[in-house]
């Protein structure tokens, strides 16, 4: 069982509906290792794939002998091998991450969480990481034991302090992409806010033919801001400075650009096959399981 | 249109500093709130268009900052004081004359002001329309003319000396002014030294004499206006409402002295017919009324019979509210009884004697005869110099020094400023002057008179008595007293030594009237009997020989005033202003008292004239009514008032909204 310390991430009551389901990829990925899932890599499984034609050194033992009778050629019978996923799941953990209450990071905590712990009971290999240098320390993980390492990572991932993980989303992307190049599923868990743009993390993505699922989290003050007046607004992770005055115009212009920024991810991310949600950080965890990754597809 | 500006060089300055300083503000970061938040990255979007870098465009994007400047514009417009005159004067001189008198206290206008208060503010409106280069002076007069301000281009002074002006009740009497104003507007001393602001003047140049007033003045035709400009801004209407009380005496019965006898005169001064109710009030107590109903112009006598009693004050009121207020109420003081001393030097004259112990005569006078030989004793002396006698009559000698009280002569003269002619025989009389107080109720035509002196009195005196010689009777002040000198005697030595008569006078029924008459008037005794009534604003001389001690005065609003007396005994009151009733307290108690009040019929007759002759000229009332300007800074600084509340708003509803 899973201690006790863990449910403040993931709450017992939903870990037993994780346990049911499974994340559904639109790509079939080859693993490293037996698992529940259909590989390109023709194997052993009783499920029938393919002929093809004998070349000398195969395996005699998957010729088709009845095809032989009839047609008088040697072809080989293949089957669907069955391997494991390899789930990736990032979650930036930039300074922007770490407001509202509860921060946007602890829900994109729990939503890793939530994904990595469907991803060990199917057996697959997951790999929860920060994005950034915090992404180095992430192990990797297979099997319901190992949801108390995802944990205690993840927890660590809060720890670190804000400012540390400076690093822009395309950085860090290419930082995980050249430590561990194995194709699979990869959820990104951000808030897109990148000055420098999220399109070239997300475009490397799909360059090594990953799937991409892209979770956006927004906090209900990133969304309709309580403020108002005359603000010099600082920004949590570069320290720059924007002196506004902060009356409804402006107000209903920025909810204008929020919209358009939502918008826009969801029309790039549509584009390249890249499945995106967006949620709200002041959401309970299991509505944000139920209601947005179950329904919309991602796990089922 | 023409500017004002109400500020100096330096205000300016500072002032052309505000829109400046309020620039360099916005120009200046504004002091914002820092709050962190998760990313700039979408806000830096949404104020790109807004958050702009150049400094004229964050100044074009500032309505408040337009509409802050938009006031201070609005506030210097007002303080250069825009505005238009009826005519365009430069470098004029003008003399502004108010005119302080009593019957300017007439509310007889619709907006309840007294006259004296809206002629304040046509010459404020004057004040306001003059530029640096006019120059004016404030004057008022009543019954005498004070320079308020002379002439200065300073508006400031201007106004605070028309602020101090005030309206006496006072009687009025411009040529006191005109001579004043006449002398000053020919550059002549102002009489205040002490303003060394005031702009020499070219005597070429005429000046304006603007004379605020209701025209009860009279006429001053003694006066030469030919260097000024007269105007006759009239104030008040001619359809007035006025009863006034013209008149108020109390005098002791001479039927009955138990009783006290109340005159008094109520006149319709007004130019509509009026009745009121008339109360006599005797201190606070009701005596007794009476319904007076009166045709313009007519007046009647009052009269109430009231036992004596000690201390009797007495109030008359008109009661029904009229335009005039001061001439509706008049105070009367029963003067209390007092025994006059009256010491008669002579060798022996029994007719005079005689006269001189009548039961009416002995009322006033406490006599004692005398020798002359008595004049050379020590007792003589002292009684002289303690001013005990009220008067002091010499038959047929004279001290070598006068006495410090009055005297009467019978054929001698003072040893001083009296000289007498050679004697003349017979002496007829042609000529008597009845108007005087002693010379009341006398008929002399019928006396003979043997022989006498024509008199050559000093100057100031009145010839009482002339002969054909000529006056052989006159009376002349000395020092604040009067010497009575008779120019013939009544009794004579003839050339054998023996006494003879000169006149048969002493058989005649004028004789004792006549010593009764000389006594009274020359002991003071003769307003002993009823009341001392004086003007406003009048100097008071009381005599008050007897009263050595100090005296002090109790005005009529309960003011203790403590009356200095000269070496004679003589107080001199400077100026009693107020209305009402003055008492003389020597210790606490009360030895004489005098009352004020106007009885003055040009001030009460307010209805206004059309026409006033000053100097050689009708001058007839302006009817270019003021020469103001019409000012519109009240106007702009309500709206800059209004541009602070649009801006307040704005700001508020830019955060709130």
């Amino acid at each position: 069982m899973i201690a006790t310390d863990t449910s403040e991430l993931l709450p017992p009551s939903l870990m037993a509906k994780l346990e049911r389901m499974e994340i559904a990829s639109r790509k079939v990925f080859r693993g490293r290792m037996k698992g529940e899932r259909r590989s390109t890599r023709k194997g052993q499984s009783v499920e029938f794939a393919d002929f093809r034609g004998y070349v000398p050194g195969d395996d005699l033992r998957m010729i088709d002998w009845n095809l032989y009778a009839r047609l008088d050629q040697l072809f080989l019978k293949l089957f669907q091998e069955e391997e494991d996923l390899h789930l990736n799941i990032l979650i930036d953990t930039s300074g922007s991450m770490r407001f509202s209450h509860p921060t946007k990071l602890r829900v994109a905590s729990q939503i890793a969480a939530s994904l990595g712990y469907v991803g060990l009971c199917r057996n697959d290999r997951v790999r929860v990481a920060g994005l950034g240098r915090s992404g180095h320390r992430a192990p990797v993980l297979r099997g319901r034991a190992s949801t108390v390492r995802m944990i205690q990572y993840l927890r660590t991932l809060e720890d670190v302090e804000a400012g540390v993980e400076s690093a822009t989303l395309a950085d860090s992307v290419k930082d995980f992409l050249v430590r561990d190049s194995s194709p699979g599923i990869v959820v990104v868990i951000t808030d897109l806010m990148d000055k420098t743009g999220y399109e070239a993390a997300l475009r490397m993505l799909i360059g090594r033919r990953m799937d991409v699922f892209v979770v956006h989290v927004l906090s209900p003050e990133e969304l309709d801001p309580p403020i108002r007046g005359d603000l010099r607004l600082v920004d949590s992770e570069d320290g720059d400075t924007t002196e506004i005055t902060l009356n409804a115009f402006v107000l209903k212009r920025y909810r204008e650009t929020v919209q358009s920024f939502i918008d826009g991810a969801r029309q790039f991310c549509s584009r390249r096959a890249i499945t995106y949600f967006m949620t709200r950080s002041d959401l309970p965890i299991e509505t944000i399981v139920t209601d947005y990754l179950q329904k919309r597809g991602m796990i089922r | 249109m023409t500017l004002l500006p109400a500020l100096s060089w330096w205000m300016w300055g500072v002032m052309a500093a505000v829109p400046i300083g309020i620039v360099l503000l916005y120009l200046l970061k504004l002091r914002r709130q820092p709050i962190t938040v998760p990313s700039t990255f979408l806000w830096a979007k949404t104020v790109e268009d807004l958050h702009v870098n150049s400094l004229l465009q964050r100044l074009r994007s500032s309505p408040l900052l337009f509409l802050q400047l938009l006031a201070i514009a609005l506030a210097t417009a007002a303080l250069l004081r825009p505005g238009y005159r009826d005519a365009t004067q430069t470098d004029t001189k003008r003399v502004l004359l108010l005119d302080a008198s009593a019957s300017m206290s007439a509310t007889d206008g619709d907006d309840g002001l007294t006259r004296f208060e809206r002629a304040k503010r046509l010459i404020s409106k004057q004040i306001d329309s003059m530029t640096d280069r006019d120059i004016a002076m404030l004057m008022t007069f009543s019954d005498r003319a004070d320079v308020l301000q002379a002439f200065t281009s300073d508006r400031r002074k201007l106004r605070e000396a028309l602020a101090k002006s005030t309206a006496t009740n006072r009687t009025s009497d411009i040529t006191q002014a005109l001579r004043a104003a006449d002398g000053l507007a020919a550059g002549k001393s102002s009489g205040s030294d002490d303003d060394k602001e005031q702009p020499t003047v070219a005597p070429v140049a005429k000046t304006d004499l603007v004379v605020y007033s209701d025209g009860a003045f009279g006429e001053s035709t003694n006066f030469d206006t030919s260097q000024l400009n007269v105007r006759y801004e009239r104030m008040g209407t001619n359809v007035t409402k006025n009863l006034a009380v013209l008149s108020l005496s109390v005098e002791r019965s001479e039927r009955d002295p138990s009783k006290v006898e109340v005159f008094s005169t109520i006149g319709n001064l007004g130019t509509e017919p009026a009745e009121s109710p008339v109360t006599l009030r005797l201190g606070d107590e009701l005596i007794d009324a009476s319904n007076v109903s009166l045709p313009p112009g007519d007046s009647i006598g009052l009269t109430f019979e009231i036992d004596e009693s000690p201390l009797m004050r007495f109030q008359l009121v008109i009661d029904n509210k009229d335009d005039l207020g001061i001439d509706n109420v008049a105070f009367a003081a029963l003067r209390p009884k007092r025994s006059r001393s009256v010491l008669l030097v002579t060798p022996g004259n029994d007719p005079l004697e005689i006269a001189l112990m009548t039961g009416q005569a002995e009322k006033i006078a406490d006599l004692q005869v005398v020798d002359p030989a008595y004049m050379e004793t020590l007792p003589y002396a002292k009684r002289v110099a303690a001013v005990t006698d009220q008067l002091i009559i010499f038959d047929r000698c004279a001290p070598k020094t006068m006495p410090m009280t009055n005297t009467f002569f019978i054929g001698a003269l003072p040893p001083k400023a009296w000289v007498a002619g050679k004697m003349e025989r017979p002496v007829l009389l042609v000529d008597i002057d009845r108007s005087h107080p002693v010379m009341r109720y006398l008929d002399l035509f019928s006396i003979l008179v043997a022989e006498g002196r024509p008199l050559v009195p000093p100057e100031g005196a009145i010839d009482l008595l002339t002969a054909e010689q000529g006056p052989v009777m006159a009376i002349a002040p000395r020092e604040g007293f009067e010497d009575l000198v008779l120019g013939f005697d009544i009794l004579s030595l003839s050339g054998d030594g023996k006494l003879s008569f000169n006149t048969d006078w002493h058989v005649q029924r004028s004789w004792p009237v006549f010593i009764y008459n000389a006594v009274r008037y020359l002991t003071g005794s003769l307003s002993d009997d009823g009341n001392l009534t004086f003007r406003p604003g009048s100097t008071i001389a009381i005599d008050e020989k007897k009263l050595n001690t100090a005296l002090t005065m109790v005005t009529p609003d309960g003011t203790n005033v403590s009356l200095p007396s000269d070496a004679a005994g003589r107080i001199d009151i400077p100026a009693a202003d107020r209305v009402g009733i003055y008492e003389i307290q020597q210790s606490g108690t009360v030895v004489d008292a005098f009352s004020v009040n106007l009885f003055d019929r040009i001030e009460s007759t307010i209805a206004s004239v059309e026409k006033v002759t000053i100097g050689d000229q009708p001058v007839m009332e302006s009817k270019s009514r003021v020469n103001g300007r019409s000012e519109f800074w009240r106007m702009i600084l309500i709206a800059m008032l209004a541009v602070l509340a649009i801006e307040w708003w704005y700001y508020g509803h830019r955060l709130m909204a």
